[in-house]
């Protein structure tokens, strides 16, 4: 069957994100070849189960997140993202339900509505491995929150970097 | 006036889509980045911040908007702008004509045109006109036009894919004014045919209902565009549809909303095709006035070109031929009748067409099958939504958003609709769909929060006036749809603050905690914490409802751990096993603590001393697991051996796993309710285990029927054996599978029915003694005069409540799954060619979604 695009966007599509860091492993492995855009077998996120879940605050428990991703279908696993150093949680997680269907579903239904009062985002996730449960920012957290300029009290205030040098500049007053 | 007023207002609404047409305009060709694309990169700030940090370049060279964008831009924005749809329409025939040569372009304007079909409905009547102007401009249009959305039905009709197959239909219904002869009529004559074949084979048929709901509802657009001639052509489609539509098929019985036999319902009982057949048969008396769908004019070409010269007699042409496959594949899904919901219709607001309007049945339709081909951009949908009016006749609603107080002087006496309310009233009538709407409830949550952050002004009252309708009338609401309400209700809190006028309910604060409406103030308040927390639920209430949650609750500590008080029964033992966890220590030291409580009990003269040490056991890993659900997860693991060793050992002890878990999670059911999900998932406990426990331990004289968390775990417990029952279904029907494959499922498939019946059956009978009055604890109660003859009652009627939902439950299993069911669906599979079964697949989607899905990657 030939597939017709649809007459407006689908909500359940891979961000730039996923879909690119697909695109750069296949596009290291056949290098040489003559790149002719073929759709790709291995695509990883097309059976995709997990997603990454992004802007949780840093207070919101594995209950609440399971109350509502729930709605969407049986969750099998749920791996909160951890602050690497004090292993405390630093806003993010990793849901995976048993069926590619229940994933898509919650990007379509759940990703973009809010969580503890926060609007969250959804993104399909070629699967967890250990490792990507902890933040990847310098001091421990996401990278976001490094240089984050804003307030945000559901993720330890200002940025990180930021945070040390206002902390700096006080202790020289 | 009032029409001028609809497009000021209306202009405003407008030029926001003709802002967004810019960016569409040079993406159109490559991607499907439609308006939303910003609004998805502001979630994702920091990717539109590296977009914006471009160095400033020269501006972007306009260019040439290539054809088929620019087609493919004009018809999927069709009567969305302040032009007037015929002339949008003959402008994209025009320019088709002059790009006709090129095939790329016109073969891609005509997969855009069936697409819109079948995703847009709300549409179609515009895009038939294309169709229609098509004819007098260039008249190949047409034919090709019908010759591609002809293809396309006849896929849907073969595939049973019949919400499809509607709209699809509906194109032709409207262009009815260019057959020959009796054009659609003759098809539609042909599929009644069909349907009595198929009534007469089985009187429970469903395949034949579905078809006449397709008949009736195509009938207004056919009568519409092909005028009075047709007029004694649908009387007599109507004369032999009547006896289907108004025959009961039992299974009706089981999907009311409300309880029919109560004065306080919010709205009886009808079928969708009966009360169509009612509203065409009031049509056609008042000589078919079908006011609310939108009409073309013949003359619209020439009024627009004075000067251009046009065939004089515009071409008909012969209706197409399509093939009624026998036996008529019933679809991918299993079909049941439908039931016409609304909210408002019956109540004096008047602000949406009343149940004997057409107006409710057709708007109605369109929307639904909006809001549902449409599940994939929730925000589209709502736009959509808000924008009803312009896809209807002029006089068809009032201005956008008025008040409701305003409503009544606004319109006068003309009958005019409130398109806020229609919206709210049709998304709560797909929430409310017995036995289940066509996509996961949260859908719908996620579609109305979408409609207030649209039209917050407009929409939000029209929802609080459904809420408060459903509210006064809880208490003969069916069970399942009050659980939906709730779930919908605290989950669409949770996206506005969790901000509700709660004092307006403060009254009924006095109520028993088992009359309804108090119980579902205190399920709302647990629901609402659960996905918060304590305090700050605290935060949004009346000081008066403080009450209703548990101080012990704000602070955030573990629950407390019974063995920690010395007055406990084996508390030395309870702590021992907690510090033994703790430490990890060998499983023959916990044997030895465990053996410790067993010599005691037996001094006491416990019989099962397995009871008691099991609660100590697994109260100590509720304890040690308390921090987060990984966290009891990994201890459940720990203790997985002795807890598969007692389930194998004595029932009552397995009984009391459920019990030692939700008492210690007693003041935050919802993570008791978890638990118990994992337990079930690890066979710890059986699906029988947890409703026994519910009807024999737990339930009392029958209070329990009235907690939402009790009604949660077991609805979610026979949902898990239904669910899978359901799967090992689907795997028998695979086409081509070996014959021992065969057999084995067989097997697991007769078992686990039988399993499931005798579940279902337990509950039936369990909360029918409850309805009865028939359970020795309720019996006791009341002459004992614990209970209140007041209490009494309201037990009873939630006894009468769970039983309609687990009849019903029972019923659609059945009809799914029951051997009659499996055995047609194997005939069917047989009867079929053998091309890959793609659409027996189980799967929320369809066919079409499947191959849409992944094209992601294939520009």
């Amino acid at each position: 069957m030939r597939a017709i695009k649809n007459t407006i966007d689908r909500l359940d599509r891979p961000s730039s994100y996923a879909s690119s860091k697909n695109r750069r492993r296949n596009r290291n492995r056949e290098d040489e070849e003559r790149r002719e855009r073929t759709p790709e077998p291995e695509d990883k996120l097309k059976d995709a189960t997990t997603l990454y879940v992004g802007n949780l605050s840093f207070y919101t428990t594995e209950e609440q997140i399971h109350e509502l991703f729930s709605k969407c279908g049986e969750i099998k696993r749920l791996v909160m993202g951890l602050d690497r150093f004090q292993k405390t949680p630093c806003g993010f997680c990793f849901v995976e339900y048993y069926t590619h269907q229940d994933a898509l579903d919650c990007m379509k239904y759940i990703g973009g509505t809010k969580l503890d009062e926060r609007v969250i985002r959804t993104d399909l996730d070629e699967g967890f491995a250990e490792g990507r449960q902890y933040g990847r920012g310098k001091s421990g957290g996401q990278v976001r929150d490094e240089y984050r300029s804003e307030f945000d009290p559901g993720r330890g205030g200002f940025g990180r970097a930021y945070a040390d040098e206002y902390g700096d500049e006080r202790d020289y007053k | 006036m009032a029409d001028m007023d609809v497009r000021v207002d209306d202009r405003d609404d407008r030029r926001d889509r003709g802002r967004n047409r810019g960016n569409k305009r040079r993406r159109d060709d490559e991607d499907d980045n439609h308006y939303d694309h910003n609004e998805r990169n502001d979630r994702r700030g920091p990717q539109r911040r590296r977009r914006d940090e471009g160095p400033p370049g020269p501006p972007r060279r306009r260019f040439e908007e290539p054809p088929l964008a620019k087609l493919r831009r004009l018809i999927l924005n069709i009567a969305s702008s302040t032009k007037l749809p015929e002339d949008e329409a003959i402008d994209i025939v025009e320019y088709l004509r002059d790009q006709y040569d090129d095939e790329d372009t016109r073969s891609g304007f005509f997969d855009i045109l069936v697409q819109l079909i079948v995703e847009q409905p709300f549409k179609i009547p515009f895009v038939a006109a294309v169709a229609f102007y098509g004819n007098q401009v260039k008249p190949e249009i047409t034919v090709e036009a019908m010759k591609r959305v002809g293809d396309r039905l006849q896929v849907a009709l073969n595939a049973g894919q019949w919400r499809e197959f509607k709209l699809l239909l509906r194109f032709f219904a409207c262009l009815q004014g260019l057959y020959e002869e009796d054009g659609i009529f003759a098809l539609l004559g042909q599929l009644f045919d069909t349907v009595v074949d198929l009534q007469s084979a089985n009187e429970n048929d469903v395949v034949g209902i579905e078809l006449v709901k397709i008949i009736l509802l195509t009938i207004p657009y056919a009568i519409v565009a092909g005028g009075s001639r047709f007029h004694e052509k649908a009387q007599e489609l109507l004369n032999s549809t009547g006896i289907v539509a108004g025959n009961m098929l039992p299974m009706e019985a089981l999907i009311h909303a409300y309880d029919t036999e109560s004065d306080d319902k919010v709205i009886g009982y009808h079928s969708v095709i009966g009360l169509l057949q009612q509203q065409l048969t009031g049509e056609s008396q008042n000589g078919w006035e079908l006011k609310c769908i939108p009409r073309f004019h013949v003359d619209a070409v020439r009024r627009k070109n004075p000067e251009e010269t046009l065939p004089n007699v515009p071409l008909t042409h012969a209706f197409p031929t399509f093939t009624i496959p026998s036996p008529v594949n019933p679809g991918p899904k299993p079909l049941f009748p439908e039931a016409y919901f609304s909210l408002l219709a019956d109540q004096d607001f008047g602000t949406v067409p009343r149940t004997n309007d057409i107006a409710s049945s057709v708007i109605r339709d369109a929307i639904v099958d909006t809001i549902d081909q449409l599940d994939f951009n929730r925000e589209m949908v709502a736009k959509f939504l808000v924008d009803l009016d312009c896809y209807w006749s002029l006089d068809t609603f009032t201005k956008r958003g008025i008040a409701f107080d305003k409503f009544r002087e606004a319109i006068g006496d003309k009958i005019i609709y409130k398109s806020e309310d229609m919206v709210i009233d049709a998304i709560f009538s797909e929430l409310f769909k017995l036995p289940t709407p066509e996509h996961k409830l949260v859908y719908y949550h996620a579609l109305i929060t979408q409609c207030c952050k649209v039209a917050p002004a407009a929409i939000a009252p029209s929802l609080g006036r459904a809420i408060r309708t459903i509210y006064k009338s809880l208490h003969v609401m069916d069970l399942e749809l009050t659980y939906r309400f709730l779930d919908w209700f605290t989950h669409h809190l949770s996206n506005f603050e969790f901000r509700w006028r709660w004092t307006e309910w403060l009254g009924d604060l006095e109520l028993s905690n088992l009359h309804p409406k108090k119980a579902f103030i205190v399920a709302a308040l647990d629901k609402e914490i659960r996905l918060s927390f304590a305090k700050r639920i605290r935060s949004t209430l009346p000081e008066d409802m403080h009450s209703l949650i548990p101080e012990r609750l704000d602070e955030d500590n573990s629950p407390d751990f019974k063995y920690d008080n010395q007055q406990t029964p084996f508390a030395p033992e309870g702590q021992a096993l907690l510090h033994q966890l703790r430490k990890r220590a060998p499983p023959e030291d916990i044997q030895q603590t465990i053996d410790r409580i067993h010599e005691q009990a037996t001094e006491l003269g416990i019989a099962d001393v397995l009871i008691p040490s099991t609660d100590a056991f697994v109260t100590a890993i509720c304890r040690l697991g308390a921090k987060s659900l990984s966290h009891v997860l990994s201890c459940i693991e720990r203790g997985k051996d002795r807890l598969l060793n007692i389930a194998q050992t004595s029932e009552p002890a397995r009984r009391q796993i459920v019990a030692s878990v939700v008492e210690y999670w007693k003041d935050q059911p919802g993570v008791a309710v978890r638990i118990i999900d994992i337990l079930l998932n690890y066979t710890i406990l059986a699906p029988m285990t947890v409703v026994q426990w519910v009807f024999g331990e737990h339930m009392g004289a029958g209070e329990a029927l009235a907690e939402s968390w009790t009604y949660e775990m077991v609805s979610n417990t026979v949902s898990k054996v239904t669910n899978r029952n359901r799967q090992i279904a689907s795997a028998r029907l695979q086409k081509g599978l070996p014959v021992e494959q065969v057999e084995m499922v067989e097997a697991t498939l007769t078992k686990d029915r039988d399993n499931a019946r005798e579940l279902l059956k337990y509950i039936e009978d369990a909360v029918r003694g409850v309805a009865e009055g028939a359970v020795d604890r309720l019996i006791e109660k009341e002459s004992s005069g614990e209970l209140s003859a007041e209490d009494g009652q309201l037990i009873k009627a939630w006894g009468k409540r769970w039983y309609t939902v687990f009849v019903r439950k029972a019923a659609i299993e059945e009809s799914v799954v029951g051997e009659q069911a499996v055995e047609a669906r194997i005939k069917l599979l047989a009867a079929e060619p053998d091309a890959p079964a793609g659409a027996m697949q189980e799967d929320a989607n369809g066919v079409a979604e499947q191959a849409t899905n992944g094209d992601t990657e294939m520009l």
